[in-house]
């Protein structure tokens, strides 16, 4: 049992948001070689970290990056989901 | 009363031979460092030294023999798989065990149960059967019974489900064992330490030396030591030390949490498993009803506890087990668990020279200890892939060749 | 009642309300407020219940809820804590684990032949020859566990409640209470816990003739009473600590998930035993067990009592003894006492014996008589009481699982809390504070940092008040050739146990505690873990803080299944048109957490109503409530870029007023989800989603957006929509009837859409062929579905209409080759596979999965073919009929499975899908199917679709341009 400070809708319990899996930029699909993208599809850096990591919000349908530690569990930031974070370099 | 007890009459416990010899000093070099003291590692280090004559092994545990995974799991032991490739490692897993206690003078109280997996949709239904089907071409004794048979061997089952969720029918594998999971660890740790092989407790590996793409040594909280080949069994630390050496993996580590009953006098005979509630439930020799759900929803590199397992788990059991809510939660626990996108283990050599890994067990660890001992030994002492692992390679994911376990997804225990 | 007491100043029964129950047949007098322990021992009944190794007798230990061998069962409950749990009036029990009875057990043999079970014995045998193993198992499974289970318990469900604090404080002592007050005073809400029915703690038995402390108590419980900001939650335990200062406390009335901004714990500590041989014997006890029943029930712990003590408190338990009117024969000290209580026990008459050197109990259904050692000289003492004040043992498990750590103090011989997780504090003899006043001032300065902390205010400093002198003896251990010196009264371990593991090589804390069980039992080794570590650090010359202890993970005290899984909440959805199907007599089936209708029963058998209802389809029509569907809306300027990103096909060349079939893979290429797509306009497009994957798939089309940064929303109006299919050559004419759009084939064509009005509602027609007919997918608000649908039943009766339920869309799909998406694929499949390379627009610049695809189209070992068979299975034997899931065995190995098959009416013979390897894909190719007998039966790989391969019945009209796949 957790919560959640999230800036735009307070504090939640983390029960109610759903986890999405690593924020990553998927690789340009045009030039992208097999093993790149092998490694984008499978391969993960997953030992104990901060990470950036989605989570949806259930109740408001609002998908947010959690900096999270993997190690601690404990959660250092949290943000609404950046728009257009594909597009950034 | 057994006659191996009646020596007692002359002879005290602790003039037993030690399970374990009081640890030797930390030599600067061996042939084999093995990372992870759990009941993998015992077991690579037994085969390595019983069949393969390899006994300057060093076998290194950050902390205390099976006190990873092997020490946290439900023991659960079983080879009905999905695939072919899963089904021939496991049953001959299951072979290993059963012999196992002779083998080591050790009773590991294998104990053969019958294993049902329960289904409660139409879907589940097709997935059973279709394992039975796959089971039974291998020769594994493996069979989808009606609700009819389920309720005549366990009466007490509330197949209604309190009205929501039935249950349809089952996947009956009768081999389905329990052990106690210590005792595989140590029988493993003493027999490899009989042959020469050393045990080393709270010696954490820190770094993996390389020169030329090839191992040559291991740093630890003791000092560097020098090995040729070093054998990675650290189940969930595995992306740690894979780290060390720059090796990616598709693993990613998350808790497997389980809890005990208080203990009440022994009335569960069976294995019960329902994939659709996410439960496990099986009935300890001392009485505990131990029982465990699928893994936490997010990655973590930890072994806390959390209320909404207990409370998940609680309220599915009720469902199968309406008597259950008068029973008592004594313990919770958790272990990590290193899972693969195709649920299949990751086993073998890796491109480093000399570097070997035996990861991604998920949440099946514990079954395929003997297994996976006796194949990595092989894998090593040979510098050849064992058959038994060749479909287990890191580099089937970049070949997009994975194993079709994840086929049909349900609970693995 | 032979050992009941005059009243007590603080006592917790109701001398005024009498009650009887019966243990093992005999009945008990008792007052209101009693638990079972103390109205047996009350009774004189001093054996309450048989170990759990050698069915030694046991009596009382703690009086604490860890009198694990005072366990009961009933009728209804198997594990009944004899030491908490209050007397009921009628009450029935019987003693856990015997072989008999209380006063017979025949399960004591064991105790005749414990030399042949030195620990872990049972590792050490059984196994040889293997063929017996089960046979020794049987027998050891019989002896073991507590209480009896009765499956046909009913099931117990009781209510969860949060509840919101700003200071939880953990424990009504001295130390709690103090803290509580504290807290409130600045301003804060408090919750205050306490696993006893009233608050006071130590103050109110080891403290309850200290008339000093009269007015203090008073002043204390008033306090409480009249602040408005303190919750008292008693009979309540705080089960564990989880995350961010989540409590989980149990109640009798069920849980309380308790969340608090900053956490007291004033726990106290649990007093522990000595270790000498018979100190199991009933009759030896805690001290403070002899204070508590004294205290809270009237009861004397005895008549002659010796006390065995390290510490003030024995002392203090010799003045409240010769209070009650027991006769005190001596106080036999480890060490050599230097406090004032020395000074007041010596002035009563009472012997003091210094410094002794070992100590024994005899007795042989009860203790008889003590004997120890003093300047090598032995004494015997004639006593049926022998109370232990040797040490003690943080409650800590709510700072372990906080993240806490504790660190041995030898000025005090106690482990104690080195550093706390911010927001987590201790005070009390936990923290080792044993002055009474120190312990309240102990509370007041936390209670204050407590309250600063939930204020987010800095701390005061804090005083540091532990104890300058040792509460605890630091090895209370005395060993005798003979043993019986236990360690662990749950799990019957002894000091030779214990010695024998170490000797083994289980000589760390953890592997000393799986080898030998210590503190595996249902108290957790609350009263033998501090005693474990101490043997183990004596007996490999280390340290405490070196040897260590092991964790303390939830739950405090077992808790109830019934408060831990409370009210059952499982969804249940039920589309508009719910009760028309129940009108109809539907058949429900589960699809997720959805109802649908399997199918529509009549006085035909299951299979005959299906094939009825596929045949009203083919000739006539039929109508399928597809409700359950996910729909979702995308609109905005990029919804067709979105459309295209996200499955295979391209979406954006689709024209306004058509609709296309939409499937989703993931990033590896699996096939993840299907459905059809409209395009409303330009910027507006409207799709299906499977019925399980509606949440997962809305999820990631959000997810998307924001990712890919697109001008797009999406709207999931899958619960606010209803949608059904009406089908069969006839459909045209029945809605022609409810709408007055042109439904020709020029005005409205196959795959196309019409935005329109149904018997006056709004609604979306889709012109479909899942089933392979002329059919119209009718999607309308939920609120107009029962109107919609009862009118085209009444205006399709002339015609036969029938309502079809999930089994005949089965069969009619089959008979087209159309697959479903978790039936004949797999987590591994891929659109190639699927028999679908059309689905997969690779020329496409950018769709999730898109590389992973371009991989794998040349990679396909394996296809989904249509097959049928060559011989048909006999009528009506179903062992002959081939099953979903069969496999497809070719020279032996596995080639692949069938995933869909049926006999169809309409072509009269038997189909299916099937899985294969790529060797066995060519058509007419000879398959072989395995059966669940064993046998095999060949099969032929056909064509697809097996029914009206041009497609002329979906499409009746002259084949028109159009967005056809």
């Amino acid at each position: 049992m957790k919560f959640i400070d999230c800036p735009p809708i307070g504090r939640r319990a983390l029960s109610e948001f759903v986890y999405g899996g690593l924020v990553k930029h998927e690789p340009d699909h045009e030039n992208v070689s097999e093993s790149v993208w092998a490694e984008h599809v499978f391969y993960r850096h997953s030992h104990p970290q901060i990470q950036k990591e989605w989570w949806y919000h259930r109740p408001t349908g609002m998908w947010f990056f959690f900096e999270r530690d993997t190690l601690t569990d404990v959660i250092h930031h949290v943000s609404v989901a950046t728009k257009g974070y594909a597009n950034e370099a | 009363m057994p006659l191996r007890l009646l020596k007692y009459a002359w002879k005290s416990p602790e003039e037993e031979l030690r399970f374990f010899p009081q640890e030797k000093p930390l030599e600067k070099e061996y042939d084999v460092v093995i990372i992870g003291g759990g009941g993998h590692g015992m077991a690579c280090a037994y085969y390595l030294a019983k069949e393969h004559g390899i006994t300057n092994v060093a076998v290194l545990e950050q902390g205390y023999i099976g006190g990873g995974n092997t020490g946290r799991n439900t023991t659960i032991v079983r080879s009905n798989y999905l695939t072919s490739e899963g089904v021939k490692f496991y049953d001959e897993s299951l072979k290993l065990f059963d012999d196992l206690s002779e083998d080591f003078d050790l009773n590991i109280f294998y104990s053969t149960r019958g294993h049902y997996t329960m289904a409660h949709t139409d879907s589940a239904m097709r997935t059973m059967r279709w394992r039975a089907e796959v089971n039974k071409h291998h020769g594994i004794d493996s069979e989808v019974v009606d609700v009819e048979t389920i309720q005549k061997d366990i009466p007490y089952m509330d197949v209604e489900c309190n009205g929501q969720h039935p249950v349809m029918g089952a996947l009956y594998h009768a081999p389905g064992s329990v052990a106690r999971h210590d005792a595989v660890a140590w029988g493993y740790a003493r027999g490899a330490q009989m042959r020469g092989v050393e045990i080393h407790q709270k010696t954490q590996v820190t770094d993996i030396k390389t020169a030329s793409g090839k191992v040559v040594g291991v740093e630890t909280n003791r000092g560097f030591i020098k090995a040729k080949k070093v054998i990675s069994m650290v189940a969930g630390s595995s992306p740690r030390i894979t780290n060390m050496l720059d090796i990616k993996t598709p693993i990613e580590v998350f808790p497997l949490q389980s809890c005990v009953t208080e203990p009440v006098k022994p009335f569960m005979n069976t294995i019960v498993v329902s994939g659709s509630l996410h439960v496990y439930v099986s009935q300890s020799s001392r009485g505990e009803l131990v029982m465990g759900a699928s893994v936490d929803p997010a990655e973590l590199h930890s072994t806390r506890s959390t209320l909404d397992f207990v409370e998940g788990l609680t309220d599915q059991m009720m469902d199968l087990f309406p008597f259950t809510s008068r029973l008592k939660i004594m313990r919770q626990w958790a272990g990590m668990s290193d899972i693969t996108p195709d649920f299949a283990p990751i086993m073998g050599k890796t491109q480093i020279d000399g570097f070997y890994l035996d990861s991604g067990w998920g949440t099946w660890g514990f079954k395929a200890t003997p297994i996976s001992g006796k194949t990595m030994a092989y894998t090593v002492a040979t510098d050849t892939t064992h058959e038994l692992i060749k479909p287990f390679s890191l580099d089937r994911f970049e070949r997009f060749n994975l194993v079709g376990e994840k086929g049909a997804a349900s609970v693995g225990h | 009642m032979k050992l009941r007491l005059e009243k007590q100043p603080l006592e917790w029964i109701d001398r005024s309300q009498s009650l009887t129950f019966k243990i093992e047949g005999e009945s008990i007098p008792a007052f209101k407020g009693d638990v079972i322990s103390s109205a047996l021992w009350a009774k004189g009944l001093k054996v309450m219940g048989r170990s759990f190794k050698y069915h030694r007798r046991r009596g009382l230990l703690s009086l604490a809820n860890h009198d694990i061998n005072a366990l009961f069962q009933s009728v209804d409950y198997p594990n009944i804590r004899g030491d908490v749990v209050s007397a009921e009036d009628g009450l029935s029990l019987t003693a856990v684990n015997t072989f008999g009875n209380l006063t017979r057990d025949a399960g004591s043999l064991v105790e005749s032949i414990a030399k042949f079970l030195p620990v872990g014995f049972y590792y050490r045998a059984f196994y040889s020859p293997k063929f017996l193993f089960p046979k020794w198992e049987s027998l050891i499974r019989h002896m073991a566990g507590l209480g009896k289970v009765d499956t046909n318990w009913t099931e117990e469900r009781k209510h969860k409640r949060y509840h919101y604090c700003d200071v939880a404080v953990i424990g009504a002592g001295p130390a709690g209470m103090s803290a509580a007050i504290e807290a409130a005073k600045n301003g804060v809400d408090v919750c205050l816990i306490d696993e006893n029915p009233f608050i006071g703690g130590s103050l109110d038995y080891q403290y309850v003739n200290e008339s000093s402390l009269e007015s203090v108590r008073d002043n204390l419980n008033q306090t409480i009473e009249e602040m408005p900001n303190i919750t008292v939650i008693s009979s309540a335990y705080v089960a564990g600590y989880y995350g961010d200062k989540w409590l989980a406390v149990n109640t009798q009335s069920g849980l309380i998930k308790l969340s608090a901004l900053s956490v007291v714990v004033a726990t106290g500590v649990f007093e522990q035993p000595a270790v000498f041989r018979n100190n199991d014997l009933p009759g030896v006890m805690n001290a403070s067990a002899a204070q508590r029943l004294i205290a809270r029930y009237g009861v004397a712990p005895c008549g002659e009592a010796v006390i065995l003590t390290s510490n003030p408190e024995g002392y203090r338990a010799a003045l409240d003894l010769r209070k009650a009117g027991i006769q005190v024969l001596a106080v036999l000290d480890t060490g050599r006492p230097s406090h004032d209580w020395y000074e007041q026990v010596s002035d009563l008459g009472i012997p003091v014996y210094k410094e002794i050197q070992s100590i024994e109990a005899h007795g042989k259904k009860q203790l008889h008589a003590v004997t120890f050692q003093v300047n090598g000289l032995s004494h015997t003492l004639d006593c049926d009481g022998l109370l232990m004040s040797v040490g003690w043992a943080p409650a800590g498990a709510p700072l372990y699982q906080a993240g806490g750590k504790f660190s041995y103090d030898e000025k005090v011989q106690q482990l104690l809390p080195k550093t706390l997780p911010q927001g987590v504090f201790a005070c009390g003899r936990i923290n080792g504070v044993f002055d009474i006043y120190d312990q309240f001032k102990d509370g007041k300065q936390t209670g204050l940092n407590a309250a600063e902390y939930a204020l987010n205010q800095t701390l005061s400093p804090c005083d540091v008040l532990k104890s300058p002198t040792p509460h605890s003896h630091s090895y209370p251990i005395w060993d005798h050739p003979k043993g019986k010196a236990f360690v662990d009264f749950d799990e019957d371990v002894q000091l030779k146990d214990l010695k024998g593991a170490i000797a083994q090589g289980f000589d760390n804390i953890e592997l000393m505690k799986r080898f030998s069980t210590i503190g595996m039992g249902p108290s957790q080794g609350k009263h033998s873990n501090m005693n474990g570590i101490r043997i183990l650090a004596k007996l490999t010359g280390k340290s405490i803080d070196q040897t260590g202890s092991t964790t303390a993970r939830p739950m405090f005290h077992p808790t109830p299944v019934s408060h831990l899984g409370g009210m059952r909440f499982r969804p249940e959805r039920q589309t508009a048109l719910h009760h028309l199907h129940v009108g109809s007599q539907a058949k429900f089936m589960e699809a997720g957490n959805w109802l649908r209708p399997e199918y529509y029963q009549s006085d035909l058998n299951r299979q005959a109503c299906i094939e009825a209802e596929v045949l009203a389809v083919r000739e006539s029509a039929g109508l399928i409530d597809v409700s359950t569907l996910g729909k979702m809306e995308v609109f905005g300027p990029d919804a067709a870029n979105l459309m295209d990103r996200l499955y295979t096909m391209t979406m954006s060349n689709m024209k306004v007023g058509a609709s296309r079939y939409a499937v989703m893979v993931d990033d590896t290429g699996v096939i993840i989800d299907d459905g059809v797509a409209v395009r409303y306009s330009e910027n507006h497009f409207y799709v299906t989603t499977t019925t399980s994957s509606s949440d997962s798939a809305y999820r990631l089309m959000q997810k998307k957006i924001v990712e890919w940064g697109l001008d797009a929303t999406v709207l999931n109006r899958t619960g606010q929509l209803a949608a059904m299919n009406l089908a069969g050559p006839n459909s045209r004419k029945i809605l022609a009837q409810l709408t007055d759009l042109d439904l020709s084939n020029e005005a409205f064509p196959y795959l196309a859409m019409r935005q329109t009005q149904v018997l006056g509602f709004d609604a979306t027609l889709i012109r479909v062929g899942f089933v392979g007919e002329l059919g119209y997918e009718i999607h309308l608000n939920a609120s107009d579905a029962v109107p919609v649908w009862q009118a085209l039943m009444a205006e399709g009766a002339e015609f036969g209409i029938q309502p079809f339920g999930v089994e005949a869309q089965r069969l009619l799909r089959l008979e087209k080759g159309h697959i479903i998406v978790g039936q004949d694929t797999d987590g591994l499949m891929n659109p190639f596979e699927a028999g679908m390379p059309w689905s997969v627009h690779l020329k496409k610049p950018f769709f999730i999965g898109k590389p992973s695809l371009a991989k794998l189209k040349s990679l396909q070992k394996r296809k989904l073919v249509g097959f049928e068979l060559l011989v048909e299975p006999s009528n009506g034997d179903s062992d002959e009929s081939p099953l979903e899931s069969n496999l497809i065995i070719e020279s032996g190995d596995i080639a692949g499975r069938v995933t869909s098959v049926a006999w169809s009416p309409n072509l009269d013979k038997t189909i299916g899908l099937a899985d294969v390897t790529m060797e066995h894909v060519e058509l007419d190719k000879l398959i072989h199917i395995k059966l669940t007998s064993g046998a095999l039966i060949e099969a032929k790989v056909v064509p697809l679709p097996f029914y009206d391969p041009d497609g002329k019945r979906q499409r009746p009209e002259e084949l028109l341009e159009g967005d056809v796949a």
